[in-house]
């Protein structure tokens, strides 16, 4: 127990430490943009079917499973609104970036960590690169940037979705669904959840890399550092969202 | 290369795509609240705002021209509330137009609602204040119900207990299953028809009569409407009355005349008195009517002696041969 404590402790000083160094390596001279484009294209674009997919799905599942219960009060036509509500403020952030850490959390952490365990790290450093601002930053920066996107195109389809499960029971127009949606939201729904989105980014891309970074030696130490990677974002995903809540409420912005 | 320019398009593509959505929604709310375009604010002033809250709806004439901006308290009996109407409706809202609280279907969001007053005041300008009217709330609705409802439970137990009444009515029952009644009663309109057709000719003869009169044709219309008839039936009456008076007078001489025949009876006066008061008078008579008596007796054998006597006895003889 005590040593369980002792270690998660531990871990959290040293991504503190580790990430720690981040602001200033990126704001250091020499940026690897070319490097950036190319962690956008592969953690942005590429989880964007995947994303896509299950705000669809989402979509789609929540507007079924609530009209039931907005039949029984008789205000069946206010599921677009909420519906639009629970997507823009709540599923779609949470969702997506659970989906982002299972597909990027484990890839960074897997990909680092095999760099790590065949010692290609050591030999960036030898050769002069700086590994922590090449793989590390650009990575990093790429996932707190495509986040917010991801989620934002993940909201649109899902809210698709939601339009689609209306019409299956109902008949309501594309205009006037959209229409009711946007009724229910203001800025204050839509602000906090986009600027949570872009600390759930830094935080899987940043675990990942740190879990990566710090692989242990061996094949195993790949496997168990994209593990941890997906586990402890997930978990940081949800603590960020607890915190965002807070914050917004505090502003008095729910 | 290649490759990496083609993926950079895609990337490039979807950052767009991505920030086009936050752009297009996050204008799409912001127009529900009219942060973009250009507005112009509205004072409306009530006592009590029912639950209002800034970011409500504006409605003139059932359209969306603005949001619930502020509201103020001014002091305890009346309530600022400021309204953000687009700038297109300056051209419609009037000074004199009439703002109300309602609510977006029966359980939905509190909204205002302007209505035109239609009298060609002024057009509001910027921060003008609007006529207020207060609309009956649904509490106070549901009291008026509530006592509505009350009289129709009270009416229903009455209308229940009269239709109790007409059920357990048999000689209505045996009226409404009687088979002969409505020929019957088809005979007696029948009837009817014909006695209306008969007053209808009757009321036409009175017309006609009464035509007649007016127009002085007949006797009873030179009767009614004749002067001179009239004048005559007057001096006749006249006279009538002039004879009765005298028979009057008559009568009343007649009548002293009585009471004093009679005066004069009772007190013994005159012959009638003695013939009918007089009790000697009544015996000598009664002597004198013996001796007349007697008198024809005597008489009698006289003449019964003649008869015997030979002087008369032939003459007798011949008269009994005439009767023979």
């Amino acid at each position: 127990m005590f040593a369980n404590l002792k270690q998660l402790l531990t871990e959290t000083g040293r991504l503190g430490r580790f990430a720690s160094h981040f602001f200033p390596q990126t704001f250091q001279a020499r940026f690897e943009l070319a490097e950036f484009i190319r962690q956008c294209y592969i953690i942005g674009y590429k989880s964007f079917p995947l994303v896509g997919l299950t705000g669809f799905i989402m979509g789609l599942v929540l507007t079924m499973q609530l009209r039931p219960a907005l039949l029984d009060y008789g205000v069946a036509t206010e599921l677009p609104e909420m519906v639009g509500i629970a997507i823009v403020r709540e599923i779609g952030p949470v969702i997506t970036a659970l989906i982002f850490a299972g597909k990027i959390g484990s890839s960074i952490g897997a990909e680092l960590g095999s760099m790590r365990v065949t010692e290609q790290i050591d030999a960036m450093e030898v050769s002069g690169t700086n590994p922590y601002k090449f793989l590390v930053v650009t990575r990093v920066l790429a996932a707190t940037v495509m986040l917010p996107l991801l989620v934002i195109t993940g909201d649109a389809i899902s809210l698709y979705g939601s339009y689609v499960g209306v019409n299956i029971r109902g008949t309501t127009s594309f205009q006037l669904f959209f229409k009711m949606v946007f009724d229910g939201l203001a800025f204050s729904d839509v602000m906090p959840a986009v600027i949570k989105s872009f600390f759930f980014g830094f935080a899987v891309g940043m675990i990942g890399c740190y879990k990566g970074f710090n692989a242990d030696k061996g094949t195993e130490g790949v496997g168990r550092a994209a593990n941890s990677a997906v586990v402890i974002s997930s978990v940081a995903v949800f603590i960020l969202d607890l915190l965002a809540v807070q914050i917004t409420d505090l502003f008095g912005l729910n | 290369m290649a490759k990496q320019t083609f993926n950079n398009i895609k990337l490039g593509l979807f950052i767009l795509a991505g920030l086009l959505l936050l752009i297009i929604g996050l204008y799409l709310i912001g127009r529900d609240s009219n942060l973009f375009g250009r507005n112009y604010t509205l004072h409306v002033q009530f006592a009590h705002v029912q639950g209002l809250t800034p970011g409500n709806n504006v409605r003139y004439a059932g359209i969306q021209v603005g949001t619930v901006k502020k509201i103020k308290i001014l002091n305890d009996t009346l309530i600022d509330v400021s309204m953000l109407i687009e700038k297109r409706m300056q051209q419609f809202i009037r000074i004199n137009d009439q703002v109300i609280i309602s609510t977006d279907g029966l359980m939905g969001n509190k909204m205002l609602q302007i209505t035109a007053a239609k009298d060609g005041s002024a057009f509001a300008k910027e921060g003008d204040v609007l006529r207020s009217k207060t609309m009956l709330n649904i509490d106070e609705m549901l009291v008026v119900l509530n006592k509505s409802n009350q009289n129709i439970a009270v009416i229903s137990e009455e209308l229940k207990a009269a239709v109790i009444r007409l059920n357990n009515s048999e000689a209505l029952w045996n009226l409404l299953n009687n088979k002969l009644l409505p020929q019957q009663l088809l005979a007696s309109t029948a009837n009817i028809r014909a006695a209306t057709a008969k007053a209808n000719l009757l009321a036409n003869d009175l017309h006609t009569i009464i035509a007649d009169v007016k127009a002085s044709k007949g006797s009873m219309g030179q009767l009614l409407r004749d002067t001179a008839i009239a004048y005559h039936l007057t001096t006749a009456i006249d006279k009538i009355k002039t004879v009765g008076d005298e028979a009057d007078s008559l009568a009343n001489e007649l009548n002293a005349l009585t009471h004093s025949v009679q005066n004069d009876v009772n007190n013994g006066k005159g012959t009638i008195h003695a013939l009918l008061k007089d009790s000697s008078l009544v015996k000598k008579l009664n002597n004198s009517l013996q001796n007349i008596e007697k008198g024809t007796e005597g008489f009698n054998q006289n003449m019964e002696a003649l008869k015997s006597n030979f002087l008369f006895r032939g003459y007798f003889k011949r008269l009994e041969k005439k009767k023979k």
